[in-house]
């Protein structure tokens, strides 16, 4: 298939994708019971006075009308108003984007890093101690849900050696890119999560590599050090390493509503959690499409920049996703 | 089998006993206060108490039922999907609604699985069977995957091509042709996600969904008593090394056990 064609297919079933979430979002928190009428009116209103706030907020119409207009406002940058605060829910979603990005950023910086670093090295030595210590931790970290990861660093750096603030307090008016201290222990157990998983793909996809006929081919016709590894390895390699990462960091936005919640770092995450337990239907909705959004686009990127990178056409490695 | 599966075996046995048949031993009531918050262990109380000064064991050994049936639950519903969806789009005929369904599946499975979770976790709020059904729905999707790969492999054989060519019906070729060798992929893979349930319902007692407080909850259990570490560590750790050991064993079990399941770590990551 040619690339551009190959390239506006991704688009558009991304496209899709991204409408059949805003419906499952629509779904999940307009259709199924607990209402926003009965969350607003409290536990102890009666029948009447519920239903006249079902209908101050429009409950009463179809679902369908309401989806349509819900949608029509999002496209517009509209996402309605939150029905705790009364702020505008696009305001809202924006201000809390920018400070998951401060954590999430320098958590896949690290990632790239060290699971770049060490996956090389890893898969260039199969079998070798290097590699047979990364797997056994890998495997540990694996096991471990996000949530333990960052309730241990929490613990050890609240309780037995308080170098760094645990809780992400920033000043309003301040924004979290000015304190990397804040930053720091929230970016390490959001990349600690990540980091196992990415390491094993990356080392899978670079032994894959080494283990190939024109790798040894290089290996016999003397190419070695530095440009066995970059020029024949990694950049053989770099196409699936792409995928792997583009993935993990979708992953990450899963990871960073634990993260988040936890260090109470007022991202997308942390907000998303409040909202559920608030029942706050507009706001629930607009995070959840914006997360998804980001998710699609990211795994967008990656198909495409994996399929750019990938030397040897969408057969030598396996179907592109 | 071999002594180290056996070794391996043990971790997993033990937490699924003690989680399954914990609440039958529990020493008391989980809920009520006995002492003290994070009072330090004594001989009544092997793991001291927690936030609310309630008998730590006992919530230990109540709160881990909850979150195993979950992740069965959701396991067996998972696989369930997946076999009956990943067979089908593999052996059809109909290529193109086969393809299409895979594609939709794609897509399912890219998204968040703690955002899915927790937007059903706010259409029907406080409900553990809804946790259950939203971790089968996330899990379901890498479930098709594997079994569909599996069944095209198969189909490809010689003595499926020619059941196929012999004109047997679709039923009799799945169960004779594809059955056998599609058990051990099919198996293995819901270990996997058996694996990947049990953290996802510990993430979401973490995150409070499901039956609200006060029930007791290993994920809950963390939260609560994360706030105490220095005082009583146990309420905290000994949940924690319980999920981790049965994860960690768990994997590496099924990763020993047969080649299809090759990166199976990685597709528990993905997933959780």
């Amino acid at each position: 298939m040619r690339l551009d064609l190959w390239i506006a297919v991704r688009v558009v079933a991304a496209l899709a994708t991204l409408t059949a979430l805003s419906v499952v979002v629509f779904w999940a928190t307009e259709v199924l019971p607990g209402d926003a009428a009965g969350v607003l009116s409290g536990p102890h209103a009666t029948d009447a006075e519920r239903e006249a706030i079902g209908v101050a907020l429009g409950l009463d119409r179809p679902g369908a009308e309401r989806y349509l207009e819900w949608m029509r406002g999002a496209l517009g940058g509209d996402l309605g108003t939150s029905l705790a605060t009364g702020r505008d829910v696009a305001g809202i979603v924006g201000a809390r984007l920018v400070t998951s990005l401060a954590v999430l950023v320098p958590a896949v910086m690290m990632i790239v890093t060290l699971a770049g670093v060490l996956g090389t090295a890893a898969g260039l030595r199969q079998g070798g101690r290097l590699d047979r210590w990364l797997s056994g931790t890998t495997l540990g970290l694996i096991g471990t849900p996000d949530f333990l990861v960052a309730t241990v660093l929490l613990a050890v750096f609240t309780a037995w050696w308080p170098v760094l603030p645990a809780v992400a307090l920033v000043r309003p008016g301040e924004s979290l890119w000015q304190h990397p201290e804040l930053v720091l222990l929230p970016a390490v157990a959001l990349a600690l999560g990540g980091f196992g998983a990415t390491m094993r793909l990356l080392r899978a996809s670079v032994a894959h590599t080494v283990a190939t006929p024109f790798a040894e081919f290089a290996r016999l016709n003397g190419v070695r050090g530095l440009r066995y590894v970059w020029g024949v390895v990694v950049a053989n390699a770099l196409a699936p390493a792409v995928m792997a990462l583009t993935v993990m960091t979708a992953g990450l936005l899963g990871g960073a509503i634990v993260v988040e919640t936890l260090f109470n770092v007022p991202g997308l995450g942390s907000e998303l959690t409040q909202a559920v337990a608030h029942r706050d239907v507009p706001l629930v909705q607009g995070l959840s499409l914006v997360l998804g959004a980001i998710t699609l686009l990211l795994l967008l990127v990656g198909d495409v920049t994996a399929r750019l990178l990938d030397r040897h056409g969408p057969t030598a490695t396996g179907p592109a996703r | 089998m071999t002594r180290r599966t056996v070794v391996l075996a043990l971790p997993v046995v033990a937490v699924l006993t003690i989680a399954l048949a914990g609440p039958w031993l529990a020493p008391g009531g989980a809920t009520t206060p006995v002492g003290s918050s994070f009072e330090a262990p004594t001989d009544s109380y092997p793991m001291g108490t927690d936030v609310l000064g309630r008998d730590a064991l006992a919530r230990l050994l109540v709160g881990g039922r909850v979150l195993v049936l979950q992740a069965l639950a959701a396991t067996l519903l998972g696989s369930a999907v997946g076999l009956g969806a990943g067979v089908w789009a593999g052996i059809t005929h109909r290529r193109r609604l086969g393809l299409a369904l895979m594609r939709s599946v794609d897509a399912l499975a890219a998204l968040p699985a703690l955002l899915l979770l927790l937007l059903l976790a706010t259409g029907a709020p406080g409900d553990d069977v809804v946790v259950a059904v939203g971790i089968a729905i996330v899990s379901a999707p890498f479930s098709v995957r594997v079994v569909h790969a599996g069944t095209a492999r198969l189909v490809g054989t010689e003595y499926a091509r020619h059941a196929a060519a012999r004109g047997e019906p679709l039923l009799a070729r799945v169960r004779r042709d594809i059955a056998p060798g599609l058990a051990p992929v099919a198996l293995a893979e819901a270990g996997i996600r058996f694996v990947a349930a049990t953290q996802l319902a510990a993430t979401a007692g973490f995150l409070g969904l499901g039956a609200g407080a006060p029930t007791a909850n290993w994920g809950r259990m963390v939260r609560e008593n994360s706030v105490g570490v220095t005082m009583n560590a146990l309420p905290v750790v000994v949940p924690a090394i319980l999920l981790v050991a049965l994860a960690v064993s768990l994997t590496v079990l099924v990763d020993r056990a047969s080649v299809p399941t090759r990166l199976a770590p990685e597709r528990i990551d993905r997933a959780a």
